[in-house]
């Protein structure tokens, strides 16, 4: 039995011209705004032998538009960011993980909010693919990193349907709506790493997708927990976050230098999150009245009537903050403030 | 029928088209509105709800 036609990714014919293939990508809208490597039958077989999946099988329907991701479409793009064929098994867990209503991606692809998709890695894939999880991780230079990122956001785009301007109506957006994307530092971390604590095997490979509005620096020298914690806790707290306002998921990239601190004193992660929910709370006056207003539609059921000196911790509970170790030396940790409405999804990854 | 501001008519035209009802009536209400008074919101409001009713009565806005 044939396959239906509706799951085959569209081909064309073009001249072998680099130059004209770009400006047709750039004209159709089917790049970020960057060349792109051209998708040639060739080049996605190359990526499709890195699945054992069937070529037209739907991993997931991307909202906003409810394009069909298949694994076809999903390589197709994956090309186009520049991809090594190796990484496609990524990008299927990834399209499942952002599809899972727990994710809300509906709202985060269509929202005013910058919020972009940052992608997780754990276990032996991150070494496997050489994704960076050291010096610069979520910054420029390493290939698996960038282009699995880029990916990412093709997918969400041109699959998804999220065409900047039409159905992705973010107000200014942010650098990282191009490409964002890191392993976890598993080799120097106190802690166990993100895919242990939730339940995969340390031999696991996971990807996890987190809806992250950017990203705060916090360069600190605090020499003890209860220091680092506090300066921590008090770069959360803003009164223009979605996070007080819907009860959110807010995520930290710490560094090694400042996960340290927390093992030479015993802090657990579990008391490290315990910590900063505490010391972030914030007194609702802090909010604009009509955020005070958004917040009691969001939070009373949580946290009964919102009055002006009640404390509103960032989050429904401690475990809802997360904790990652990545980056290489130095007195710098990353907050990364989340969408709100949304949840992180984690994926095992299938070779 | 659904409802929302000129600034998110394409969205939800775009997403109507998505979801195979591209037919969809949609009345549309000026954007921003967040900062003005309640009486301009009321206003905006009533002016929406006889935008509605055509529309259900299958007529244009």
């Amino acid at each position: 039995m044939s396959e239906p036609a509706i799951d085959r990714a569209p081909t064309f014919e073009a001249a072998d011209d680099l130059d004209a293939i770009n400006r047709l990508y750039r004209e159709k809208r089917w790049s970020d705004g960057l060349p792109i490597v051209p998708p040639t039958a060739a080049r996605v077989e190359r990526m499709l032998a890195h699945s054992c999946r069937g070529r037209h099988e739907v991993v997931a329907n991307v909202a906003p538009g409810f394009g069909a991701a298949t694994v076809e479409r999903i390589a197709v793009n994956a090309v186009m960011a520049g991809c090594d064929p190796e990484y496609l098994p990524v990008l299927i867990a990834a399209t499942e993980a952002v599809a899972d209503p727990e994710f809300n991606l509906q709202g985060i692809q269509a929202t005013t909010n910058p919020v972009a998709v940052w992608l997780v890695l754990n276990g032996p894939v991150s070494k496997q693919l050489q994704v960076n999880a050291t010096f610069n991780c979520i910054g420029q230079g390493s290939w698996a990193n960038a282009t699995l990122g880029r990916a990412m956001r093709l997918i969400l785009q041109n699959i998804g349907g999220a065409q900047t301007g039409e159905m992705d109506r973010a107000t200014q957006g942010q650098p990282g709506k191009f490409t964002f994307c890191c392993a976890e530092n598993e080799e120097s971390h106190p802690w166990q790493p993100l895919h242990v604590e939730r339940g995969f095997a340390a031999t696991d490979s996971t990807v996890t997708v987190v809806g992250a509005e950017g990203t705060m620096n916090m360069n600190t020298h605090a020499k003890h927990a209860d220091e680092l914690a506090r300066v921590i806790a008090e770069t959360m707290v803003h009164p223009t976050s979605n996070e007080y306002v819907h009860g959110g998921e807010p995520w930290f990239i710490v560094g090694s230098e400042h996960a340290e601190i927390f093992r030479r004193e015993g802090w657990d992660k579990a008391r490290v999150k315990r910590e900063l929910w505490e010391r972030s709370k914030m007194a609702v006056k802090h909010l604009s009245a009509k955020e005070i207003d958004r917040a009691r539609a969001s939070r009373t059921p949580e946290l009964g009537e919102l009055g002006d000196d009640t404390l509103l911790p960032i989050s429904p509970a401690p475990d809802d903050i997360q904790l990652i170790v990545a980056g290489g030396p130095g007195t710098h940790s990353v907050y990364v403030p989340c969408f709100g409405n949304s949840r992180a999804v984690m994926r095992r990854i299938e070779s | 029928m659904t409802v929302c501001s000129t600034a998110f008519q394409t969205l939800g035209r775009a997403q109507a088209r998505a979801l195979g009802n591209s037919a969809l009536p949609i009345a549309v209400i000026p954007h921003p509105f967040g900062g003005r008074s309640r009486e301009e919101v009321r206003k905006l409001a009533e002016q929406c709800v006889e935008d509605i009713v055509k529309l259900l009565a299958g007529g244009k806005t």
